[in-house]
């Protein structure tokens, strides 16, 4: 039998997955993780699993891995001493940036800081212009002499980026060329092989955060490499990319900076494996943790994928404070709500929670650790949201009794309220915070959120997702089985997948078709020479796009672009198809104006894996429509539709069957969670024990 | 009403106009709007209070919209509107002091009645007139003046107005396209208030309104009562066009109010630089606001505590047909005038003066690749004050919140080539902590024409100011070659082909003696190449090794104590 594994290196734990070819057999495993070699815990969790599973390494097929380790690098600088090689005359368009403030009011605010600082930033006499013409060629020797400069400052690695390289990278190429004959020992990453995309702010930050962390991409994945040999895991390494595609160990060494948000993408990837499973396939999939919430839009069974993102911001959750990434990604907002959020009374007098957190340690005050600032977790257990005595499956107690001290105490007694109406307070801003992120996400993309079906993960998602749900007045929240997963389960349901961007503006009326051939035709050929080596030629697919705009429009659509060979005629479809975006999302299209293609894309990918549901090992048997749930007693939790607390059913998730329904208000209760109804609730169970509530609004 | 139900509403109120400007911007046909941000958006109260404002913009709109709203209820009453009624103007001395400004306002009814308003406002490409320019002796030289009326009435387009827009702008497409998402917006705003209103089960907004107003007042109250009171003065001078403009500032801390008075500043001049009151206070109250409560939301309650007057003989104060087309050559500087004024009281809460004004270059010409006429217009900023407790911010826009954008571009969309964009070494004013450096660009335009240049540009003649002990930063320039063409800020000129230009953009002030910034941190300027070694010694006082590129410690103690 073969198998495939799934490892998601987190903060805290290593979570692994095993799935069987057929994608219904399962395996999970958890170690801690090892935050100096990491690759050292995905050693021992996949020996462990293997072990679990009676398995030998030589049944492996292969291994999907995602890792925050380069995130880690760039935001503590722990990256390469790194140097930028610009045109002369454009050292500092890194520093200058965007020229703007990420926030209005505040005077102290500070601005993104270079990954190469001034002193590391050199410049060569060459210049090409928009059109790709040379006004100005490269001097060998003068390339050779700042060579030996590089060395002489202890540069470790080199990121290059000359004006309109995305339209004609010779000179780059040129400068590649030499620092390998000169200076093989340096890290060099070129801007045309990174992101040939015009806009050189943004392509020199890129280009810099790659370069930064490549040797130890390069190094760590080795590492991986040869550890899993060890174990006779032999099969191919696979790294998951931010955009929800996997590329190959050489790819991610070459471009770790593709690499930098798998985590969370892994997680909305699972929710819109599940969603299509399930045949619900629009869903904001909502992954609430102890320090933040993450919200991501999936549409169509796909997460929406954003061009560009940013890493190491001065204010996490500020946008514009950050280095910019233009690096396709799940498109997701974070924002600084969780369980370990504190709630606060600000100097209006106002009640505020989060984004400062508790964190692991001192972590809420319920936890017995010292903490003495309420947080989102201790008005939870306040409203009965919690068992004291079933929280992480009872693995853990939580003291009730010093959680409502304190929010009496901090939020009760200076807002004039005892402590589970501050309680209330807490928990219900929160949510209010949550959704109105979410529906400004949603707006700023051109979604009405209302339409789309909350899927609730991560510690506390299932605790608040009722609530969330009834203010953005979704129709329904999904509570998925083994969320505490997720992640894991999200890397074995990409398929294998290369994106390939070459800018090159041009009218489409009027368009040099045959040079449009030559890029499309070199890109598929890229993606077709890496995929080759683990996939069958017959199941190599491409996908191809252009980015276009109206003339002199500032942002671009992305439009699908028919397969085959490119001629004038192909002009009038792809207009049609740009028309009928800008349509659906402006409103209306502009049909006297002509249109511009700025970038051509493709995406060159492998098959979709097989991968059914985690399904539970003993299954499921005599299950009727009408089966009632096996409650585990009663508790009281609070209510604002009565005012109080009412005694509802405590039931355990472990003991429900599929084709079981129950209303609300119920508390369903499993290791990793907790999943809180209210009244408008009415639940089923689905064949893969999922919860599926449907929200009444009234 | 109870706090926590208050701030529940509150906060949903905030995120409904978060919701409306976001609508606006993602469905804008202009960069200017979408990227730069140049808009605002907020919800007023039936009686026209503004309650929330969304986060975004740049303080002339934001600020100017939250007065505009008494305008039109004067010439509209709440009562005579009706549903699908759409309001509309862009009168500067009503709302943002600038034609091309254009505000949208949009009754909300529930049922037949009127429970409130959203508001937006917008820069429009192109308002017809001499285009964005300084150039103009009075206002009907600037553009097409709309004073307050209806742009919808019940629901139907009122055509003769839209097709009167049409024809005086050059842009139609743009502006009508941006005036359609300006009202959707709105309509986006409406909907979700409805729903708001229906789901807490509230009749209007009313009650809530005061609430929060009085919530504000009290918190901006206390805010300026822990100030300590007494009356500062301040005076900045700027380049102006013929003759320097002066700005005299007096603001007085008295219990819990603030009044800022500009008596005393130079009179109105005839050209397109003057100011009307609204804009003069709202980047007054700007500055006040970053000051005093930069984390107090802006409604009308947070204004109430703050009074700004100006003589009607100012130019802070300029009076109907005064050309205001580049209000901004001179609206930018108050924020930096309120802070030298405060900085006495208030040392670590001021920035000192910057750049301030915004650089906005205008090209026109012919392009030699398709011998089609081209206009090219960017923006780009100098440096910032330095903080009292760090260095300003370089090229960094403050106090507007425009983007810059980048050479690949410009050059993409123009002839222009820019052949450098650099940080000026040696620009940021010396100080304890130094203001921040501006940034030179040096450009041609291809082909063999003459070209049209105008530059909208500040700080040639008066830099920067120090403020605590600081020094000024470095005044901005333009440079040609050859030399023997001349182009004169703020003014259209033409160009002989093959001109190369340069604009030397001015630095930030900096704040507190430069005998007392640390050597070592002279010394890493100097590493980075922000201040060079001359200059280390004469304004710092520190004496560094050429070759080793060390601090002499004797020889720097020396002449420090000198």
């Amino acid at each position: 039998m073969a198998v495939r594994i799934g490892a998601d290196i987190g903060g805290t734990f290593t979570d692994l997955v095993l799935v069987d070819d057929g994608g219904d057999r399962f395996g999970f495993g958890k170690v801690l993780t090892t935050p100096d070699a990491p690759d050292r815990a995905v050693e021992a969790g996949v020996a462990e699993l293997l072990h679990d599973e009676n398995l030998d390494g030589s049944a492996v097929s292969h291994v999907v891995h995602g890792t925050t380790l380069f995130t880690n690098a760039l935001i503590e600088r722990k990256g390469a001493r790194t140097a930028l090689i610009t045109t002369a005359g454009f050292r500092d368009a890194i520093e200058i940036g965007r020229e703007h403030r990420a926030d209005m009011y505040d005077l102290g605010m500070a601005r993104p800081v270079p990954l190469a600082p001034r002193h590391l930033r050199f410049e060569v006499s060459e210049r090409v212009l928009a059109d790709g013409s040379i006004l100005q060629s490269l001097d060998d020797a003068e390339v050779i002499e700042l060579i030996a400069k590089l060395r002489a400052a202890g540069v470790q690695a080199v990121a290059v980026c000359l004006l309109h390289s995305y339209r004609n990278p010779v000179h780059e190429r040129r400068i590649g060329t030499l620092l390998q004959d000169h200076a093989p020992e340096l890290a060099c990453s070129l801007s045309c092989d990174v992101v040939p995309e015009l806009r050189e702010y943004d392509r020199s930050s890129t280009t810099l955060a790659n370069v930064y962390v490549q040797h130890l991409a390069e190094r760590y994945l080795g590492r991986l490499r040869q550890r899993l040999d060890a174990r006779s895991v032999t099969g191919p390494l696979y790294v998951m990319q931010s955009n929800g595609g996997v590329c190959t160990v050489d790819t991610a060494a070459r471009l770790p900076i593709r690499l930098i948000e798998s985590g969370p993408a892994a997680g909305a990837l699972a929710a819109a494996h599940y969603g299509r499973l399930i045949g619900c396939s629009d869903l904001l999939s909502f992954d609430m943790g102890g320090t933040t919430a993450k919200l991501c839009v999936i549409e169509g069974g796909a997460p929406l994928i954003a061009p560009a993102f940013e890493v190491d911001r001065q204010d996490r959750f500020k946008k514009g404070s950050g280095l910019p990434v233009k690096v396709p990604v799940i498109d997701m907002i974070e924002i600084g709500a969780g369980g370990g959020s504190l709630a606060r009374i600000d100097g209006l007098g106002r009640l505020t929670v989060g984004p400062e957190s508790a964190g692991a340690t001192p972590g809420p005050v319920c936890y017995g650790r010292g903490g003495t600032e309420p947080s989102v977790t201790d008005a939870d257990l306040v409203l009965g949201c919690l068992d004291p005595r079933f929280f992480l499956g009872g693995r853990m107690h939580l003291d009730r009794e010093a959680a409502a001290a304190a929010i009496a105490e901090r939020i009760g007694r200076p807002l004039g309220l005892d402590a589970v109406a501050a309680a209330w307070g807490i928990h219900q801003l929160v949510n209010e915070n949550m959704a109105s992120a979410a529906r400004i996400h949603a707006v700023e993309r051109g979604r009405e959120v209302g339409r789309f079906a909350l899927f609730a993960f991560g510690g506390a998602g299932p605790v608040h997702a009722y609530r969330v749900a009834k203010i953005l007045r979704c129709p329904r929240v999904v509570y998925p089985l083994g969320a505490g997963v997720m992640s894991a389960v999200g890397f074995l349901t990409a398929p294998l997948a290369l994106d390939f961007v070459r800018s090159r503006p041009d009218h489409l009326e009027a368009l040099d078709w045959d040079t449009a051939n030559t890029l499309i035709a070199a890109m598929e050929d890229e993606g077709r020479a890496v995929l080759r080596r683990t996939v069958p030629d017959a199941q190599i697919g491409f996908r191809r796009f252009a980015d276009l705009r109206y003339r002199r429009q500032g942002f671009e659509l992305r439009t699908s672009v028919p397969a085959g060979r490119l001629g004038a005629d192909a002009a009038g479809p792809i207009r049609a198809a740009f028309e009928r975006q800008y349509a659906a999302v402006y409103g209306h299209t502009l049909p006297d104006l002509g249109i511009d293609v700025v970038n051509w894309r493709v995406i060159a990918e492998g098959p979709v894996p097989n991968l059914k549901l985690p399904t539970p090992t003993t299954s499921a048997t005599g299950a009727s429509d009408s089966a009632e749930p096996a409650t585990k007693g009663h508790r009281a939790l609070y209510l604002p539709e009565v005012g109080g607390f009412a005694e509802v059913p405590v039931i355990d998730r472990y003991s429900l069957t599929p084709g079981t329904r129950f209303s609300g208000p119920a508390v369903v209760e499993e290791r990793e969670s907790t999943v809180v109804l209210g009244p408008a609730a009415r639940v089923t169970v689905d064949e893969g024990l999922n919860l599926l509530a449907d929200l009444d609004h009234g | 009403m109870d706090q926590l139900t208050l701030e529940v509403l509150w906060n949903r109120l905030v995120s409904v106009v978060n919701e409306q400007a976001a609508a606006l911007m993602r469905t804008s046909f202009t960069s200017i709007v979408r990227e730069a941000g140049d808009l605002s958006a907020g919800v007023f109260d039936r009686r026209g209070r503004m309650i929330a404002q969304a986060v975004t913009g740049t303080p002339g709109h934001i600020n100017s919209m939250a007065t505009c709203m008494g305008h039109f209820l004067t010439r509209y009453p709440v009562d005579s509107l009706r549903p699908g009624d759409v309001l509309i103007t862009n009168d500067p001395w009503k709302t943002a002091s600038q034609l091309n400004d254009i505000t949208v306002v949009t009754p909300v009814f529930r049922g037949a009645r009127c429970v409130g308003f959203f508001g937006n406002c917008c820069h429009a490409l192109d308002i017809g007139g001499r285009g964005l320019s300084a150039d103009s002796r009075e206002v009907f030289e600037e553009g097409l003046f709309i004073p307050v009326m209806k742009l919808y009435e019940a629901g139907q387009p009122v055509q003769p107005v839209l097709d009167l827009l049409a024809a005086n702008v050059r842009t139609p497409d743009e502006v009508l396209g941006d005036l359609h998402s300006q009202i959707v917006g709105n309509a986006v705003g409406a909907k979700q208030l409805l729903a708001f209103l229906e789901e807490f089960g509230l009749e209007d907004i009313e009650a809530l309104s005061d609430s929060i107003v009085a919530r504000s007042e009290r918190a901006m109250r206390d805010r300026i009562a822990a100030l300590p009171d007494g009356t500062h003065s301040y005076a900045l001078t700027v380049d102006g066009f013929d003759a320097p403009i002066r700005i005299e500032t007096r603001v007085t801390i008295a219990g819990d109010t603030i009044t800022v008075d500009y008596t005393g500043s130079s009179g109105p001049v005839p050209r397109g630089i003057n100011v009307t009151l609204n804009y003069t206070t709202a980047y007054t109250t700007y500055g006040i606001k970053c000051a005093v409560s930069p984390d107090i939301p802006n409604n009308e309650g947070s204004f109430r505590p703050v009074t700004v007057t100006a003589p009607p003989d100012t130019i802070l104060n300029a009076q109907f047909p005064a050309a205001v087309g580049g209000r901004h050559l001179v609206g930018h500087f108050l924020p930096s005038a309120v802070f030298g004024a405060l900085a006495e009281a208030l040392p670590d809460r001021v920035l000192a003066p910057g750049a301030d004004g915004l650089w906005d270059t205008q090209i026109f010409g012919e392009d030699p690749d398709t011998g089609e006429r081209f206009t090219y217009v960017w923006f780009a900023s100098g440096g910032a004050g330095a903080r009292a407790d760090q260095d300003g911010l370089s090229a960094t826009a403050f106090p507007s919140g425009i983007a810059g954008v980048p050479a690949e571009v410009i050059e993409t969309l123009s002839p222009i080539v820019l052949h450098s964009r650099e940080l000026r070494q040696d620009s940021g004013g010396p100080g304890r902590f130094r203001g921040g450096l501006g940034q030179s660009m040096r450009l041609t335009v291809r082909g063999d024409r003459p070209f049209v240049f105008s530059g909208l540009y500040e700080r040639l003649r008066h830099p920067a100011p120090g403020l605590l002990g600081g020094r000024p930063g470095a005044t901005g320039a333009l440079r040609t070659r050859p030399d023997t063409v001349v182009i004169p800020p703020k003014l259209r000129t033409p160009v002989p082909a093959g001109t190369e230009v340069t604009l030397d953009l001015p630095g930030g002030g900096g704040t507190g003696d430069p005998r007392t910034r640390p050597a070592e941190t002279v010394l890493e300027d100097v590493h980075q190449g922000y201040v060079s070694l001359e200059a280390a010694k004469r304004d710092y006082g520190v004496v560094i090794d050429p070759e080793t590129l060390t601090v002499r410690a004797d020889a720097t103690a020396a002449l420090r104590r000198a």
